[in-house]
């Protein structure tokens, strides 16, 4: 993110230009606008050749780069050592359970807080599901407030409850359950990014209303919305996209939360399965999981599907799982979280 | 403190002003628009759209009422009656019928009976709240020119009949004094749009046509492939353009509170060296309803099967399209509305042999 030079500078009677925060071409500026570049903002400034600078505007070469040192220190990036790192990891990192034991296993254990995990995967191959069931457990289980950022109308309240009434009988618990999963629906991009705006401004805490603290940030999916501004002849779609994907990774590294996103695949040359979204959105999720059908006998039916994690940084690649997605129906299976979870570790 | 760089303004005009040194939008909004103007290197007119454009994000964070979101709880409280589809196994199938708020694809080949399930829908989503129903009316978008206008009398006449047989009590005798053939015909809103240009077009004025007409409940449009699968030489303009439309109408649904409807056509696909059956219009289509619904053949039997779904797991039932319309298959075809037979078993009527589908076919345009 940009910062204002007139926030961050503190030795403001060095930089003629500083101080007048609302209007940002000021009059020195514009008596140099012909020669020298605007400067806005820190990058601006720490960008700029200093030599050249100092020059064009009557200013000492030293004092600059006293200003710009000053600048570089309040925005750098602390050292932090290892051990620290890791103290901070066990003392504030959560692992959010998906509740379902073969994915969990495939995530070493769940979802991390402060990392995006990415479900990508065709139409119904149980990408949803797979979110209701993490929100369902983070709510009703940790008693923890889940964001819910539903972008295709795919949320069915309905299916939430469902699945509560498979984890227990009492009305009043799944009212609750129900009440820390925060709804947004939005359908475009520019919604999506002020979204996230208030969610990062307000916190996330007080995005739920003190509903207890929120463990888990869930956008499905992230692809129905982003795709309508890529191909053609738009380029702005690429720079929209990273935005989303700046404000996701701040929302889970500052409010230490799980983000779960979903994607839809294209398929490559060779006709293999991808994950949508191109290379640029490829590196954003940490952790990426591919969700597939199970090849059954025919086109279709069987709620068995197959996970293959394709991205990772805690476990090898290419290891499945199966799951099944009547979990959470109360027909099929009767006891909570004992889905048919075969792993195969084949490949 | 809004980044000007994440506001939902043109890529030029964006340029213009982060070069200008605005950072925020808050920046933008403080100036009078002669100043933005100047400032900015914007012409006056530019100057007023952004602040105009910047302003209604303000008053609407999130846009569209969804400000701090609601809960899941509130959602659920929200959830209205389905329209039930006059066939029981389906709505079972579905939950009760087709969701309002939601989207639903029906995909299928030629002489399935696609339309008249969009028919279908047209005439039940009008049975009046006593009976079950919503009450609502209909608009039916059509760009295959393949609505015909004596097919739906037939099938409103089968509904007031049918609604006839079950009147009990004063409130519903009264109902169906508004609820007729005529009455039916006249809360059908038709659209005929030739080309994906006029479909699109429609599709960005159907909003405030919603607003005028409040009691409409559903939208169908019948089809949607069928003008983007011509015309097109660009295949990744189509992709925009679909996505776009499928988040149009995910808005609409869900802001309106309007079940949307489409049918969609199949192509074959060769997939492991074997052409299959797939629905048309790209993979990544598939993602763009919240329902989808395949109707196709298998032994005799027209089956159709929910393919995907976020609240009902995946399921095949049979049905048949009779004189009456859209029916349960087997001898009981023409049962009553769903809404009673919802718990009744659903394998019972699956194992019902359908030795009525297809005798009888009320459309004649399509071949086999």
């Amino acid at each position: 993110m940009m910062k204002s030079i007139n926030n961050g500078c503190s030795e403001r009677r060095h930089v003629p230009w500083a101080g007048r925060k609302h209007c940002p071409r000021f009059a020195c500026c514009q008596h140099y606008h012909s020669q020298i570049p605007l400067l806005f903002t820190v990058e601006d400034l720490v960008a700029s050749d200093s030599e050249e600078l100092a020059q064009k505007c009557s200013l000492s070469y030293k004092a600059l780069l006293a200003i710009r040192r000053v600048l570089l220190a309040q925005h750098t990036a602390f050292p932090v050592s290892g051990a620290d790192l890791y103290e901070e990891l066990l003392s504030s990192t959560a692992i959010v359970s998906t509740s379902i034991p073969s994915l969990d296993k495939l995530l070493d254990s769940g979802l991390y807080t402060g990392e995006i995990t990415e479900l990508s995967g065709g139409p119904g191959t149980g990408k949803s599901q797979v979110c209701f069931a993490a929100a369902v457990h983070t709510a009703h289980r940790l008693k923890q407030s889940v964001i819910y950022i539903d972008t295709t109308g795919g949320l069915s309240a309905s299916r939430l409850l469902q699945m509560l009434q498979v984890q227990t009988d009492h009305v009043e618990e799944q009212m609750e359950a129900l009440q820390r999963i925060r709804v947004f629906r939005v359908f475009d991009i520019f919604s999506l990014l002020g979204c996230l705006h208030t969610i990062r401004c307000g916190g996330p805490q007080q995005a739920s209303l003190g509903a207890g603290s929120v463990k888990a940030v869930i956008v499905d999916s992230v692809s129905a919305i982003i795709s309508p501004t890529l191909g053609g002849k738009q380029n702005e779609g690429m720079s929209l996209m990273m935005q989303v994907a700046g404000a996701l990774k701040t929302i889970a590294k500052d409010f230490n939360v799980a983000v779960l996103v979903t994607n839809h695949v294209t398929r490559g040359a060779g006709g293999e399965l991808q994950a949508g979204l191109g290379l640029t959105w490829s590196h954003v999720p940490r952790t990426r999981l591919l969700l597939e059908r199970s090849r059954g006998p025919g086109p279709l039916l069987g709620s068995t599907r197959t996970a293959t994690l394709v991205k990772s940084s805690r476990q090898p690649c290419h290891i499945k799982a199966q799951f099944d997605l009547n979990w959470g129906s109360g027909s099929e299976e009767g006891l909570p979280g004992r889905k048919r979870a075969r792993d195969s570790s084949d490949s | 403190m809004k980044p000007v760089s994440a506001s939902p303004l043109s890529p030029s005009v964006k340029v213009k002003l982060l070069n200008a040194g605005f950072l925020t939008s808050e920046e933008l909004l403080q100036l009078k628009p002669l100043q933005l103007s100047k400032e900015g290197g914007l012409s006056l007119e530019e100057a007023l759209e952004v602040q105009q454009i910047l302003r209604e994000g303000v008053d609407l964070p999130g846009e569209g009422g969804a400000g701090l979101g609601s809960t899941a709880l509130e959602l659920l409280q929200q959830e209205e009656r389905s329209i039930v589809t006059f066939c029981s196994s389906l709505d079972a199938a579905l939950g009760g019928g087709v969701p309002v708020g939601k989207t639903t694809e029906l995909c299928g080949t030629p002489g399935m009976g696609k339309t008249q399930l969009c028919l279908q829908l047209c005439i039940d989503v009008q049975i009046p709240e006593c009976f079950g129903g919503l009450g609502g009316e209909a608009v039916f978008v059509d760009t295959e020119g393949s609505l015909v206008a004596q097919r739906v009398a037939d099938m409103a006449q089968a509904a007031v009949q049918h609604c006839c047989l079950q009147d009990q009590d004063a409130e519903q005798r009264d109902a169906l004094k508004d609820f007729t053939t005529e009455s039916l015909l006249g809360h059908l809103y038709l659209m005929r749009c030739h080309d994906y240009v006029e479909l699109l077009a429609q599709v960005q004025l159907l909003p405030d046509f919603l607003v005028k007409n409040p009691k409409v409940r559903l939208l169908v449009i019948d089809s949607l492939a069928f003008p983007f699968r011509r015309h097109f030489e660009d295949l990744s303009v189509r992709t925009r353009l679909l996505s776009g439309l499928a988040q149009q109408l995910i808005r609409m649904a869900s802001q309106h509170r309007v079940a949307v409807v489409w049918t969609n056509q199949m192509t074959s696909q060769l997939r492991g060296g074997q052409w299959e059956l797939v629905p048309a219009l790209g993979e990544s289509w598939g993602h763009s309803a919240t329902q989808r619904l395949l109707l196709h053949w298998s032994g005799g039997r027209r089956l159709a099967s929910v393919f995907k779904s976020p609240s009902q797991s995946e399921s095949s039932v049979a049905y048949s399209v009779t004189r009456e319309g859209f029916r349960d298959a087997g001898p009981l075809a023409s049962s009553p509305s769903g809404r009673e037979q919802d718990s009744s078993s659903q394998s019972e009527s699956r194992q019902v042999s359908s030795s009525q589908s297809g005798s009888k076919r009320p459309r004649t345009q399509e071949g086999q």
